[in-house]
């Protein structure tokens, strides 16, 4: 089977990525009817809660238990890609925004900017983050994979990327405190319970943060697995799950034999994980091919059970690579998320709407309108206070 | 090799900033005087009145067009329309391409969006994926400027190499160290056929005349007729055309051209009312290239000419006859005269009608005149083929592959349509598959495949017109549609010749709207 993206694709969803360009993005949104600076009411320590992003600079947080939009606050400069991370005290979310080129932390509590670095900080440079964004477990420190280009008055010149440490209390005007240079074509990364980052590129690396040295932890680039192609891994979205489940979807082609005849293949979905407690790697197949999908979580209830969203939403058992249910939905949906328990599954992106799923029947059951426009590619978190 | 669809890079959008093009530029001083007053700012003088970049570049008046262009957008640089024709001529004329340098290259300056482009890897998918390739075969640079260009890329679109088709290998280290190489291999700036050129190169006084032409209207049919070129002033001209349709129906009009380079031909002139576009390659006393809409780039005619002291023969219209029958055949082109030789089993019953550019003869083929190619001569005149059928072996949909796109419905982009003839094809009595020309046809359309049959694309995506032109449906989400998608769709573009019914086959991808229209696709 051939995966056939000519013109539907371009009808049902953007193309993934190219809305991440310097020149920033020229999407619709409707303004927000939430005042500047309103701070809300503070979040309830262990009320769990859903923060997602959107256009034209909303953060939300809705209260997991009743479905409804607990607050809003206001993020400061341009919109874009607006991917959050969650401190592990849960206080404080930092966004990656301004068109791939500042992180911002704000005060859940307050709404407060109470960090801000561009990434850029050498004179003459643009540098621009591809959803690299993680904080330490301890919460002190926070990581981010820097794309810089000198631009000079008739040329540019690419320079290395850059892994820059920032300490979380650096305020407003943070500098970082160290910098390693890293590989390209770093995306999505998390730091696991002993301090170490794993950064998704063309391998899955391991860096120490303390020294910048890395390895390969899982070759993805480069695997070795009899009668499969290279996997194909685009997946920007670094959802921070309570199970600490750091997970990529790949599609790869399984050949029929050693002639490696794309025609005959099969196409797989599967993923690559990292547990982030244990540091234990994991690479499985678990869907033929027959759709695509942008995001995909294992439930929290059941480990066995993978589901995957974009144009459905679709239940596999892992196990038995099979297709358990599938649901259609009222429009694309590019993230997926579970609440701790697994009994609610959140489908966001794309507009301005989450759609909350049993993940047992498959059933919608509620729908939360946002104020403001589309949430375009950012991640939803969920998280207890 | 990998061929790539170069439709699908591809707006219909208009093309406001070519049409700029015709307006007389300001002479060659001025032309250099606003260069440094308007780049110097960044581009650095280099001595031999070099300036940085700039002056390590040779590329086509479209190629200059966008650069600049880009300049405006992407650094606000500020220069009035005016001046900035100048500056693209004043650049096209010294750093342009020999002719043989645009070989095989030119349908992108012709804005044939439906070709399918061969390159080979790694430029194929390195360079060729987003935009055309010709966009990068048609400039010439050394090492260093397509070092840059590569680094500009990337610095300017960082998502770049997370994207498919990049995200699986190192792209930069590839686009440096051997992409970049490449080109500067292939794509010299310097070249013997360029410093040929510059020494060749014709003046205006090369194209004044009368310039007979023939075209091809894709489901409008054969054009042919004459074109006045007067001389303006500079490198440019007013131009004033008189012909007519196989059928009849007037082919007229007027406007104005300029010449880049000594060869690069551009006019804007109005047929009736419509606004239309040349893009010739003006050489030795002959014209080739395309003619189409302003506003519909999709709609246009190959076109040739010939001057009135070039004796070429250019077309025949038909050029095809059935064996047994009687036929009108008009052979166009310049210096003609006699009686053509149509090759064996075809007899000139008559001449009907004779003038240096048209020659019009009654033919009949014999009924048992062998099926294939004849080449026509004229006394010494060469160069066309006639075809004898006796059985249609085969249809091909043209094009096979296209696009198009919606548009409209509260927009301002327009719709993109599918234009498209039944080509019929010959066995020749060697065996040999000949093509025989554009015959009549039914058209219809069906889905592609069983997506395209579930999600009802021949409902939603457009009409196919009884004449072969397929009108797109508007743009926007259809609500009617599952998840509210647009009125895209992928269609199988069936004809049916309407003479002995034989049925041929092609792809119409109807997809969404272009946003931008740069110069080359
Ligand atoms: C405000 C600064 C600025 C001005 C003024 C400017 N340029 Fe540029 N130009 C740049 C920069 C920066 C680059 C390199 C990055 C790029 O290609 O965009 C560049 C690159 C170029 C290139 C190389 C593009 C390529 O394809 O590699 C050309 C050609 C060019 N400029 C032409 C011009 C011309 C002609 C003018 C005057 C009409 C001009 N520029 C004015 C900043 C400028
Ligand atoms: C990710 C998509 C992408 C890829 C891959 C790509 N290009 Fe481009 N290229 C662009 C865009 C976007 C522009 C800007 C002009 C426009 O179309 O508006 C451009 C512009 C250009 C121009 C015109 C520059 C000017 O100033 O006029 C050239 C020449 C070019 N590209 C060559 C290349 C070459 C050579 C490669 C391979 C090394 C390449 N491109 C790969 C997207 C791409």
């Amino acid at each position: 089977m051939k995966l056939q993206f000519i013109g539907r694709m371009a009808a049902t969803s953007l193309g993934l990525f190219a809305i991440c360009t310097a020149a920033g993005v020229g999407l619709a949104f409707a303004a927000s009817d939430v005042p500047a600076n309103a701070s809300g009411p503070a979040l309830k320590p262990g009320k769990e809660y859903l923060l997602a992003t959107n256009y034209p600079n909303n953060l939300h947080l809705i209260d997991v238990a009743s479905d409804t939009l607990y607050k809003t606050c206001q993020m400061p400069d341009a919109f874009g890609p607006g991917a959050a991370q969650v401190a592990p005290d849960k206080k404080v979310a930092y966004v990656l925004n301004n068109h791939y080129g500042d992180i911002y932390g704000i005060e859940l509590d307050t709404c407060k900017t109470v960090f801000h670095a561009r990434l850029a900080f050498k004179p003459g440079e643009q540098a621009k983050s591809m959803l690299s964004l993680a904080v330490s477990p301890d919460g002190k420190e926070l990581y981010s994979v820097a794309n810089p280009t000198q631009i000079l008055n008739d040329h540019y010149a690419v320079q290395a990327p850059r892994l820059q440490v920032y300490a979380t209390d650096a305020g407003l005007n943070a500098q970082p405190l160290r910098t390693f240079e890293v590989p390209r074509q770093i995306s999505i990364m998390q730091a696991a319970d002993d301090g170490s980052l794993y950064m998704a590129g063309r391998d899955i690396y391991k860096l120490d943060v303390k020294t910048g040295q890395y390895s390969v932890a899982l070759p993805t680039g480069s695997w070795k697995r009899p009668l499969y192609s290279p996997p194909d891994l685009l997946y920007i979205w670094s959802h921070q799950t309570a199970r600490r489940d750091f997970s990529l979807l790949y599609t790869a082609a399984k050949y029929k034999d050693e002639k490696q005849d794309a025609d005959t293949a099969d196409f797989v979905y599967g993923y690559v994980s990292v547990d982030l407690t244990t540091g234990k790697t994991q690479v499985q197949d678990f869907a033929p091919v027959t759709e695509v999908y942008f995001t995909g979580m294992r439930s929290p209830k059941d480990p066995n059970q993978m589901f995957g969203v974009l144009n459905r939403l679709a239940k596999y058992d892992i196990k038995q690579q099979k297709l358990i249910k599938a649901a259609n939905l009222a429009h694309s949906y590019y993230c997926i998320s579970f609440d701790k328990a697994g009994s609610k599954l959140y489908l966001t992106g794309t507009f301005n709407d989450v759609a909350v799923y049993d993940p047992d029947s498959l059933e919608l059951v509620a729908n939360i309108k946002l104020p403001g426009g589309d949430m375009a590619t950012g991640t939803a978190q969920v998280f207890t206070r | 090799m990998k061929t790539t669809r170069l439709r699908h890079y591809l707006s219909a959008g208009t093309l406001a900033m070519l049409a700029c093009a015709v307006l007389p530029p300001a002479v060659a001083e001025d032309g250099k005087a606003i260069l440094n007053a308007k780049c110097m700012a960044c581009h650095t003088p280099e001595g031999n009145d070099a300036l940085s970049r700039i002056s390590h570049q040779r590329k086509t008046p479209e190629g200059w067009l966008m650069s600049i262009a880009r300049m405006q957008l992407m650094y606000g640089v500020k220069i009035s329309d005016e001046d900035r024709r100048s500056v693209v001529k004043y650049l096209a004329d010294r750093q342009g391409l020999a002719p043989s340098e645009t070989d095989g290259m030119r349908y992108a300056m012709e804005r044939r969006l439906n070709t399918v482009e061969k390159f080979d890897e790694p430029l194929n998918q390195m360079c060729a994926r987003c935009h055309s390739g010709a966009r990068v075969a048609l400039q010439r640079r050394p090492l260093q400027e397509w070092e840059r260009l590569v680094e500009f890329h990337l610095g300017r679109w960082p998502s770049l190499e997370y994207q498919m088709m990049s995200r699986d290998r190192d792209w930069l280290g590839l686009a440096r160290n051997e992409v970049a190489p490449q080109l500067a291999k292939d794509y010299p700036l310097e070249s013997q056929a360029w410093s040929d050129w510059q020494k060749s190169k014709p003046g205006a006084d090369a194209l004044p005349g009368q310039w007979s032409f023939s075209g091809h209207m894709m489901t409008r049919g054969d054009v042919r007729g004459v074109m006045s070129v007067t001389h303006d002033s500079g490198d440019t001209f007013n131009i004033e055309v008189k012909g007519q349709y196989a059928d009849g129906t007037p082919f007229n009009g007027s406007g104005s051209a300029i010449v880049y380079n000594g060869y690069e031909w551009r006019g804007n002139l109005k047929i009736g009312d419509v606004r239309m576009h040349q893009v010739f390659a003006a050489l030795n006393g002959e014209m080739k290239g395309r003619m189409f809409e302003t506003e519909h780039d999709e709609r246009g005619l190959d076109f040739s000419a010939a001057r009135q002291d070039s004796p070429r023969l250019l077309a025949v219209q038909p050029a095809f006859i059935r064996a047994g029958n009687e036929a009108e055949l008009t052979l166009v082109g310049s210096g003609l005269s006699g009686t053509p030789d149509l090759g064996a089993g075809v007899e000139v019953v008559k001449v009907l009608e004779s003038t240096p550019q048209l020659l019009r003869v009654k033919v009949k083929a014999a009924a048992d005149a062998a099926p294939g190619l004849r080449n026509v001569a004229l006394g010494a005149l060469k160069g066309v083929d006639l075809a004898v059928y006796t059985e249609v072996a085969e249809v091909k949909v043209v094009p096979a592959y296209s696009v198009a796109r919606i548009g409209e419905n509260g927009g301002t982009t327009p719709k993109v349509q599918g234009r498209f003839e039944a080509e019929a094809w010959g066995k020749g009595a060697d065996g040999q598959p000949y093509r025989i020309g554009y015959l009549p046809a039914k058209w219809t359309v069906e889905p592609f495949n069983e997506q395209a049959r579930d999600d009802e694309d021949v409902k939603f995506a457009g009409t196919m017109q009884r004449d072969g032109v397929f009108l797109p449906a508007g743009a926007g989400p259809n609500p009617q549609r599952r998840m509210m998608a647009n009125n895209v769709g992928n269609l199988k573009v069936i004809a049916q010749l309407e003479e002995g019914g034989l049925q041929g086959e092609g792809q119409l991808i109807v997809t969404v709207q272009r946003w931008n229209s740069p110069p080359l696709p």
